[in-house]
């Protein structure tokens, strides 16, 4: 079982900005997609990042990853920048981070078969010899459930769920130290979303995975994730052990997520719920990014920049609201 | 009471080359004035394609091959496309998942919406205009006339949807049939969409058709469900009586497979063996019991039948699994 208390993953106040459409040409402005966002993964661990469109979630998964480069900032991986290598010095290093994406249909080359899908990246790395790809081909598909006929099948041939576990077996067939997985199930089916979020869970307690999790789905999150982020507007606005987020959210953002999120349950309907209004926009660029749609703001969000700090002392709890929530406000 | 809408024993095909592919399987249920019901189900058991036949929109493959749809006792399948545009728009209207190609995107947000309220409700310009600003307040559009000479572009998601909810209440519906509205929008957005149709709801006592296939979504919005599966309605209840005691498996599983955010997150999802038939028409017997937990001998075509007033299950064992 691998190490939970060394990091393994470390991010460091990433930025990434991209340019603005201002509709004058003259004006060059950029949005920040991403703004200071630190954290760090341990060694088999989950670290889900949850947040609703445009908040900069899959972004921090592309500067991982390498696929894009950050403004500022630091990705390391065993202690090691991942972010300014060339890419001929990054390539030998990607066997050990690999990616899943939502879109399994896409990421999947639909001329080959899954056992060259799944032999090709191993061969190429020389993670295994000519001659035994074979017997790990079959070991990837049994390790995601699907059954060793499928080899000689093309991705077309699949439905969605299974087109994902293929997809996961290809991230896996090169034993990475990392997988980062955006949002991998929010295109399924709920009854296949359950099995390929029990597989995730499966493959964490079985090889000891390090996974980064992004979704939007609170419930999804929760269940893989043993810590989590909420990013809003390009910022982590909260961090800490998934339990706590949910049951004790410090961050009015959060609050409002969790209430928004729907209950199985008709007769809690009626329930009190921290309810936002608008929408979220990058056009306040200075102080609280949340405070025009959060009903606790106060004149000082407007100057002040919140910075994450510890909730209640807990150093592992951080929330980035200049007001702590109270006691009677919290109850709501 | 008469029921708004009648869907009775509703067959649907699609053409496939030379074949027609039977889609559903005497789909029936009906939604009373006022209603909020429900259509669940998973992609493919038909449930949006029963929703565009009621409005006459199936694309050009598909075709209704049996049964009624009952608009207040008009029977719809036998009406012309004249009559039918009639219909569209002034009695019943329809919103959409899929935002962005819902509205013209060369037309303001004001041309589109005063288009059907000059045409249905014979008013002039001036008067229509008028309308749709108020139905864009009404929405919870901000700035309403503003919005009226934006283009759909310009807009938000959630204020694109509040648009078209503005544009398919513009003539005093009687029946809002809503396709996954929320579905491609955040949950905070989707709070607020599903809040708005509520009020709207009791304000002015329409009757909702509500397709979706999230359980959360039905237990905020839903009075009565009906659950799809492979086709078929499996299972038909009040809120309340479905999420609390379902009486069908594929019912049951479907809210055990859905991680809560209160959960035990010990316990492990449970999940539906294999995953939907693509090709159902030709399935004899039971549809569901190959990924049925209780399937035993379920080679019986079970029927569709009350287990009690108001609660309609296909199942031969659904007294066991109601209990079980």
């Amino acid at each position: 079982m691998a190490d939970m208390n060394k990091p393994l993953l470390e991010v460091r106040g990433l930025r990434k900005t991209y340019p603005a459409s201002t509709g004058s040409f003259f004006r060059r402005d950029r949005f920040a997609a991403v703004e200071d966002v630190s954290f760090t993964v341990n060694a088999g661990e989950t670290f889900g990042i949850v947040g609703e469109s445009g908040c900069g979630k899959s972004t921090v998964a592309r500067l991982i990853m390498a696929l894009e480069a950050p403004d500022s900032g630091e990705v390391l991986l065993d202690g090691q920048r991942l972010d300014n290598l060339s890419e001929s010095r990054r390539i030998p290093l990607r066997p050990r981070f690999q990616m899943v994406f939502q879109d399994s249909g896409s990421s999947l080359n639909p001329r080959k078969t899954v056992s060259d899908i799944l032999r090709e990246p191993m061969l190429h790395h020389h993670v295994v010899s000519r001659k035994d790809a074979d017997r790990r081909v079959d070991e990837l598909l049994s390790l995601v459930g699907l059954p060793a006929a499928a080899k000689t099948r093309y991705p077309h041939e699949f439905s969605g769920g299974q087109r994902q576990r293929i997809c996961i077996a290809r991230a896996l067939s090169l034993n990475p130290r990392l997988v980062i997985l955006d949002e991998p199930v929010s295109a399924l089916d709920v009854s296949v979303q359950a099995q390929i979020l029990n597989l995730l869970r499966d493959l964490q307690k079985e090889l000891g995975l390090t996974c980064v999790f992004i979704g939007h789905g609170l419930g999804a999150v929760r269940y893989v994730s043993h810590r989590i982020a909420v990013m809003y507007m390009g910022r982590i606005v909260e961090t800490g052990d998934a339990e706590n987020i949910f049951s004790r959210p410090a961050h009015p953002y959060t609050r409002a997520l969790l209430d928004a999120a729907p209950v199985a349950d008709p007769d809690r309907r009626g329930r009190k719920r921290l309810t936002l209004e608008g929408e979220a926009h990058g056009l306040l660029t200075d102080g609280c990014p949340f405070r025009d749609r959060c009903p606790y703001a106060e004149e000082a969000c407007a100057s002040l920049a919140p910075v994450l700090s510890p909730v209640e002392g807990d150093e592992k709890h951080l929330s980035a609201c200049c007001r702590a929530l109270q006691q009677e406000e919290k109850s709501c | 009471m008469e029921p708004i809408l009648e869907v009775r024993d509703l067959d649907i095909a699609f053409e496939s080359g030379k074949t027609l592919i039977p889609r559903t399987d005497k789909v029936s249920f009906s939604i009373q004035p006022g209603e909020i019901v429900c259509l669940v189900g998973e992609s493919g058991c038909g449930k949006s394609i029963t929703a565009l036949s009621v409005l006459g929109l199936l694309s050009r493959q598909g075709r209704v091959t049996g049964g009624s749809i009952r608009l207040m006792g008009r029977e719809l399948l036998d009406m012309t496309e004249k009559q039918l545009d009639e219909i569209r728009g002034r009695d019943a209207t329809m919103i959409f998942q899929d935002i962005m190609y819902s509205l013209n995107p060369v037309f303001t947000i004001g041309n589109q919406l005063t288009e059907g309220i000059r045409r249905h409700m014979r008013l002039d310009k001036a008067a229509a205009r008028e309308r749709a600003v108020a139905l864009l307040k009404r929405t919870g559009i901000p700035d309403a006339q503003g919005v009226m000479r934006k283009y759909p572009h310009q807009l938000s998601g959630g204020m694109r949807q509040r648009a078209m909810i503005a544009m398919a209440l513009s003539c005093r519906p009687k029946l809002l049939i809503a396709d996954e509205p929320t579905t491609a929008l955040d949950v905070t957005i989707q709070l607020q969409i599903m809040e708005l149709l509520r009020s709207l709801r009791d304000e002015t006592g329409m009757a909702v058709l509500l397709i979706t296939h999230d359980i959360g979504v039905v237990a905020e919005m839903a009075d009565r469900v009906v659950v799809m599966y492979a086709g078929q309605c499996v299972e038909e209840a009040d809120v309340r009586t479905l999420l609390a005691s379902p009486a069908h498996p594929y019912t049951r599983a479907l809210m055990q497979s859905v991680p809560g955010i209160d959960d035990d997150r010990s316990r492990r999802l449970y999940t539906i063996p294999g995953s939907v038939p693509e090709d159902y028409s030709h399935m004899e017997g039971c549809r569901f019991a190959p990924r049925c937990p209780h399937a035993q001998s379920c080679g019986c075509r079970p029927e569709y039948k009350p287990l009690r007033e108001g609660h309609l299950v296909r199942c031969e064992r659904a007294g066991e699994v109601q209990h079980g």
